[in-house]
Order: C-alpha cells, then structure tokens, then sequence
C-alpha cells in the first residue's frame, strides 16, 4: 500500500508578482508503507515545501498529494501524521509528559488513556524519569526525543520530519540517528525525512531523493542497501561510502550545472 | 528560591537606603537653604524652608500618630489608611475591568486583521496622548446619568478612568504576545488540524503570558493614576486623592499632614505594584528564567 | 514606488482611516439621533466650532502648558545623562537607585505637586515644571544608564586589549551604545512629561494651563468648550511625540539601523 502518493504537484508562490517564485515543479513521488525516504537538496529545492504539501500545511498549485489512500487534507483532519521540526517546539509552560499528551487532547482522549499513552511513548524513546519535568530542563537532545514521542503519541502511520536533528552537535546526531531507526523499527512508521546531510540521508533511508532548486523538482533517487541491520558498524562499510558518493554525485551534478563552477575535482 | 528571596529582601534594604538618603538630603537643605527660597542663576528656583514650607522629616511620621482633627478620634494614620484602602479597591475595580476589555479587544484583533489594522493604530497612539485630559469628562457622567432605576454613581466614573487608562498598554500588550507564538508552534497546531479557538487557548495564550505580565504591571499603575486624578477632579470623598487635597489647604496650619497623604498615595501604589509583582511569579513560575523585551 | 509597495501602503493606513472617520461618524450621528445633552456627549462638530472660535485662548493655555512640559523635558533629561555619567562611574550607585526608580514607576509620583506648591509663590509655575523634571529624569536615568552599562563584553575586551583607557573606552563604546537608549527614553518621556504637566494643574497653584481650563469649563458646564481643550491637550501630547520620534529618526539616519 503506499503511504504517499505525489502526481505531478507543482507550487507556486506570489503568482503574477515581481517575487514570483517556483517552489516545485512537477514532482512526482510514491512512498510505499513502512518505508524510510530522505529529501536532500541545496537551500530553495523545494524539499521543506513539498514536506509540507503532504502534511497539507500548504495547497499545491496543481497536482494532486494523497497520504494514507485520501486527499492531504482528509489525512490532517483525521491526523493520519505526526510532525517532527529542526527546533523541538516543545510548549514551555507544559511538562514533558502533558507535551506528549497534546495531540492526545485534540483528539479529546480521556485523562486516563493520555496518560496511559504518554508512559507508552516516554518508555519507547527511553526517557522514563523526565516524564514531570519541564522542557528546559532537558537537553536539545532529550528535546528532540520527546518531540518525536509527541508526533507518535497518537500512533500515526506516517512520520513527517524537517531537519528535525539540525541543531545538534554531530555526536548526538548519529545517536539519535541510531534511535530513530529503532523506533520506527518497533513502531512500523512510514518516514519522509528532510535533510542538509548526505551521510544522514543515507544511514537513515531506504530511498535517497536528491533535489534542485530553480526550479525546484526531482533529479535523482538514490536507492540505498546497506545489507542487513544498521547500527554503528554500518558508517564504515563500503556500501554506506559507495552509497554517500552516489549521492553526492547527484548533488553535485546539478550544482556544476547550474552554478557553473566546475569545482568537480575536489 | 532562596536567591529570588534574598534578592527582593536586598532590593528593599537598598530602597529603604535610598529613602534614608532623600531624607538626609531634605534635612541637609532645610538647614542650610534660604527661609524665604532663592535664585539660582537667575531663577527662583530654591524653595523655602520655613517650617510651613518643609516640615522636617519626623514631624511628618509622627503626623501619623496624632489626631486628625483637633478634637477627633480618628488618628490621621486611620484616615489615611482608609483613604487609601478605598482608592485601592477602586483601583482593583478600574483595572480588571481595563483588563477584561484590554483582553476582549487583544484577542478580536488578533482573530480579525481587519480590526486590528483598523484600531492598533488608535491604540499605540493613545498612549503618547494625555488621556488624563478626558478625566473631568468621564468624571462629570457621575450624579447625573440614569438609566431607568439605575443611577451612576460617583465611584463608578472614577472606576471608569482607572479602567480607561489601564485598558490601552492591557490590550497593546496583549496583541503582541498573542501574535508571538513561533511559526514552527502554529505549524504543529495546524497539523493537529486544531480549531483558531483551540489553538488560542493552548498556544497563543500560553505564549503570551510574559507579555501581559509587564503590560498588567502598567496597566495596574494606569489605574491608580486614574482613579488618583479622578478623585481629585471631582473631589469624590473616601478616596485618598481628596485627602491629599483636603490637607495640602490646610497646609498652613498644619504643614506635615499633607505629606501623610502623600505617603498613603505611595503605598496605594506600591500595594498595586506588589499584587501584581505577586502573581506574575506565581504564574511564571515554571518557566525558563529569559527576559521578554 | 511599484504599485506593489503602494497598494500594500495604502491596505496598512486605509482601515485605519476608515475607522476613524466611522467612528467620528457614528459619534455625530448618535448625538443628533438620540437628542443628548452636552452634559453627556457633545458632537464632534461642536467640539470643533468651539475649537475654531476659541483657538486664540486654547493657543495661550497650551502654550503655558506647552512650555511647563518642555523646560522639565529639557531639565529632565540633561540632569538624567549627567546622573546616569555618574552611575556608570560608581556601579555600586545602581544599587541604590534602580529599586527607587522601580518604585517610583508605580507610585502616582505627581501627588508631590500638591506640597511642591508650597514651597513656592502661588503664581509660579516652578512646582510643574520641577515635577516633570522629577518624572523625565528617572525615565532617561534608567534608560540611558543601561545604555552606557550594557555594552558588548567583546567590545570592551577588544579595547582592553589595545590598552585603551576607561574614557577612552566611554566615548568610543560607551557613549555610542547609549545614544539609541537615550532616544527611545525620549519617546518615553516625551508623552510622560505632557501628561504631569496637566495632572499636575489640577492640584491648585496657576490657572494658566490646559488642564486648568478643562476643569473649569466642566464646572461651568461649558462641556463643548472643555471638549476643545481636551482635542488641544491630545494634540500636544502627538507633537511632543512626534518630534521624539522625528529626532530619533535623523539620528538613525547617520548610524546602523537599530
């Protein structure tokens, strides 16, 4: 069954004005369930548009997004998503444990089952204790697990994340790397991950999809197989450097093409 | 939550300090200035230091002590305190009905561009505006305007100018803190496909909480200046404004007991201020300690 | 400018405008439609007639407290610079001065008025003029002592490290740091200081001043007439105002933009 289904979207911003700009242009894309796919792209590719196009923050000019087999719109008001962003967003004035529980409360769950969910999910991203302390007590790395807790607290089918491990420095990165992979794992999450990072995009993804801006569309799809479980040997195998440069590659074919520096030789 | 303490306790000392320094400073001049006031480069502009003119400083604490009237019960720290408890609870009047309608506008803006680029304007400008000026306006509706049975009564108007002073910086304040949830936090409640009404209550509220704090600060101050003025404008008795007046005319006779009063309109405001002070860290609490500009 | 920048001018003034004029219009109306008395609500175009016809007296009482305001802006805010000089020198001064700056803001300070005006002539306007002082000097105080205090630490480090002196480091960070807070204190103090002027008038002494004659036309029950000063009171508080503003504008003008 796919997840996520993108036909020949386009959108356009400020149509007609003198700051017209072409966010994408007739992009296509099928997520299969359970799937994990990375956009990755220069700055103005269009990837954190088209992220949000599926989690129907934004109406496409034309074209058509489905997720979950209904309209992005249908999926948002039935909350078949969860959203996971580069600042964690936590609600200061709420506990870790009440944050947890906020999409819970929209769907106007009972204390008791919210509750009941909130231990669930602190359990799963292995931070039990912190479950009545404040967010700013927590570290960014503890932040960015909680906000991955409350966008599957209501168990939804598909993860929609916008470089949701960009703040961090790079050794907590790659761990919190590993700790999605797990999550997911246990859960069975469909996952669109946008990303600045080739070795992130790879470690993480079934599917690489590389993108250019100007305007912004589809260039490549990579298809990563790393062979068997990933954990932290996985960084040193062939098949993840092979992986890395197929990609780049990607990248940089676009980028000598439409920058023109013909800097390729690095 | 000892620091917090041991810093307002040190805040005080050093407002105590200060106050001991004016004091010493009153005392210094009243010896050494002119009786009858001065020139300095040309302007008259040192005052006298006769006795009637500057009392000294502990005549005017012991005023406290002493009867009010010549022959009366009443000490003149009862009738200053009395004054002052019953500007007080107008006050408190004026300045949560300001907040209430501050609130209400704050909240209609936000949910309404419209209203918001029809009014804001209005609203920041009234701030640099002397208010004040309407005043015996507002004041002159008391006594004379029924509705049906209902007559105004005289507290009411001047309720009604700590209100309208109080309700300007409520609602400016509020707007700005509504409209400062991060884009990031809308985006989520928008991804929860959360009501415009939802979405107030769990997130532009919340968010706003450090904005109306200082704004409930100068609105509560708004207020007692308001319900001060008013009282004074129409000489409303009970209040500490008329007080103030009352005893600045006797001043001849009795020139310490003016500034009992005076004293009693600093402590109405300090007790405002305080209350207010009061609750913003009751309700800030549990939050990160950052400053909001 | 692009039709664009105009049209998306003209969307931020226009509500504002049509407000207005909706407002003085329903105003007007309602006065005429439900007959009411003066005592009560006057009309915009009384308000006016009695603007018009009386303009030379409204002139000389705003005048009067026109200039109140202005000598303690002026005395106010040079006084304020000097002390906050002096706070910047002798830090632990700050102490002492913050919490009674603090208090003071929630005090209604202008009571003092009424025992300032005995220790002058009756005639004199000095109490109103030492009380906008009083008020205007504690606002530029805290405002530009933060100034000339909170400089980047980089700033002082760097000319620390070219052996600078204190003084120098005063003018070449200190002082420049400064002048934006000296320019918001203004806009501050400017409105603070129309707004003592008139409270100050209704505790006795001259009767000279716009505040003055408001209170007088209501005991007269001249209410269109005490109307018109209040639109003169307004309009002296926006050009105080505006010229704050228009001077912090021609300061922005020569450094960075705040």
């Amino acid at each position: 069954m796919t997840a996520v289904s993108v036909r020949n979207v386009s959108k356009v911003f400020n149509q007609g004005k003198p700051n017209q700009v072409d966010a994408l242009s007739n992009v296509a894309l099928d997520v299969k369930q359970g799937e994990f796919v990375s956009l990755i792209g220069p700055s103005g590719c269009g990837k954190s548009t088209l992220l949000r196009l599926v989690a129907n923050l934004l109406e496409p000019t034309s074209g058509e997004v489905t997720v979950n087999g209904k309209t992005a719109a249908q999926a948002r008001l039935d909350q078949d998503y969860g959203m996971a962003f580069q600042q964690a967003g936590l609600f200061d004035w709420r506990t870790v444990r009440k944050n947890i529980e906020l999409p819970l409360e929209l769907k106007g769950w009972d204390k008791q089952q919210r509750s009941a969910r909130a231990d669930e999910m602190l359990q799963l991203v292995q931070l039990p204790e912190f479950g009545d302390h404040y967010p700013w007590q927590l570290s960014g790395g503890m932040q960015q697990r909680i906000a991955i807790a409350r966008a599957l607290a209501a168990h939804p089918p598909l993860l929609l994340m916008d470089e949701p491990f960009g703040a961090l420095d790079e050794m907590t990165r790659e761990y919190m790397q590993g700790e999605l992979l797990r999550i997911c794992a246990a859960t069975g999450t469909t996952v669109v991950f946008v990303t600045h990072s080739i070795p992130e995009a790879v470690y993480l993804s079934n599917r690489v999809v590389v993108m250019s801006p100007r305007p912004g569309r589809i260039t490549k799809v990579v298809d990563v197989s790393l062979g068997g479980e990933r954990n932290e040997d996985t960084r040193n195998r062939t098949a993840f450097f092979e992986a890395i440069t197929a990609v780049r590659e990607g990248l940089r074919g676009m980028h000598a093409t439409h920058v023109g520096l013909g800097n390729d030789d690095r | 939550m000892t620091s917090v303490v041991r810093r307002a306790v040190q805040r005080s000392a050093m407002f105590v300090a200060a106050l001991a320094l004016v004091a010493v400073i009153w005392e210094t001049y009243k010896a050494l200035g002119p009786e009858e006031g001065g020139q300095l480069l040309g302007i008259r502009i040192l005052p006298r230091t006769s006795e009637y003119a500057m009392p000294h400083v502990w005549d005017m604490f012991s005023r406290f002590g002493r009867p009010e009237v010549r022959g009366s019960a009443r000490t003149v720290f009862d009738a200053v305190l009395a004054g002052a408890w019953y500007s007080f609870r107008l006050s408190v009047a004026g300045f949560v009905f300001g907040a209430v309608i501050g609130v209400g506008l704050a909240v209609l803006m936000a949910r309404f561009k419209w209203v918001q680029r029809g009014v804001l304007p209005y609203l920041v400008v009234s701030q640099t505006v002397p208010l004040i000026a309407l005043a015996p306006l507002i004041v002159s509706w008391g006594g004379k305007l029924e509705i049906g049975a209902f007559v105004w009564p005289r507290w009411m108007s001047v309720s009604v100018l700590g209100a309208f002073l109080a309700f300007f910086p409520i609602a400016v304040g509020t707007l700005r803190g509504l409209a400062a949830a991060s884009a990031a936090s809308v985006e989520l409640m928008q991804s929860y496909a959360a009501s415009w009404t939802k979405t107030l209550f769990k997130l532009r509220f919340p968010t706003a909480v450090p904005y109306m704090v200082p704004a409930f600060r100068l609105g509560a101050s708004a207020s007692v200046i308001g319900v001060v003025v008013a009282e004074i404008s129409t000489g409303l008795r009970g209040g500490i404004g008329r007080l103030i007046i009352e005893y600045a005319r006797e001043a001849t006779g009795d020139p310490a007991k003016v500034y009992t009063a005076i004293f009693g309109a600093a402590a109405l405001g300090l007790v405002m201020a305080g209350a207010v002070v009061a609750v913003d860290v009751v309700v800030m609490r549990n939050r990160p300690k950052e400053a909001v500009v | 400018m692009t039709i664009h920048r105009l049209t998306m001018l003209l969307g931020k003034v226009v509500p504002a405008i049509l407000f207005g004029a909706l407002f003085l219009g329903v105003w007007e109306w309602a006065v005429m439609f439900f007959e009411l008395k003066p005592y009560f609500l006057t009309a915009p175009s009384s308000i006016w007639q009695q603007f018009t016809t009386n303009f030379a007296l409204i002139r000389g009482a705003a005048t009067v407290s026109g200039t109140n305001a202005l000598v303690g802006l002026v005395a106010g805010t040079v006084l304020g610079v000097a002390m906050s000089f002096v706070l910047s020198r002798f830090g632990f001064l700050n102490q002492l001065i913050t919490p009674l700056a603090v208090a003071l803001n929630a005090i209604p300070i202008f009571v003092l008025v009424a025992v300032l005006n005995n220790m002058y002539s009756i005639t004199s306007e000095i109490p109103r003029r030492i009380m906008v002082t009083l008020v205007v000097y504690f606002i530029v105080l805290v405002n530009v002592a933060r100034g000339l205090t909170q400089v980047s630490p980089t700033h002082v480090e760097l000319m620390r490290s070219y052996a600078a002196s204190d003084v120098a480091i005063l003018r070449k960070v200190r002082i420049p740091n400064a002048v934006p807070f000296l320019f918001t204190s203004l806009k501050i103090a400017a409105p603070a200081a129309v707004i003592t002027a008139f409270v100050s008038e209704y505790f006795g002494g001259s009767q000279n001043g716009l505040g003055s004659r408001i209170s007088s036309n209501i005991a007269n029950s001249k209410n269109a007439a005490a109307w018109a000063y209040v639109l003169a009171a307004c309009l002296l508080g926006l050009l105080f105002y505006t010229v704050s503003v228009a001077m912090e504008s021609l300061n922005r003008k020569g450094g960075v933009k705040q």
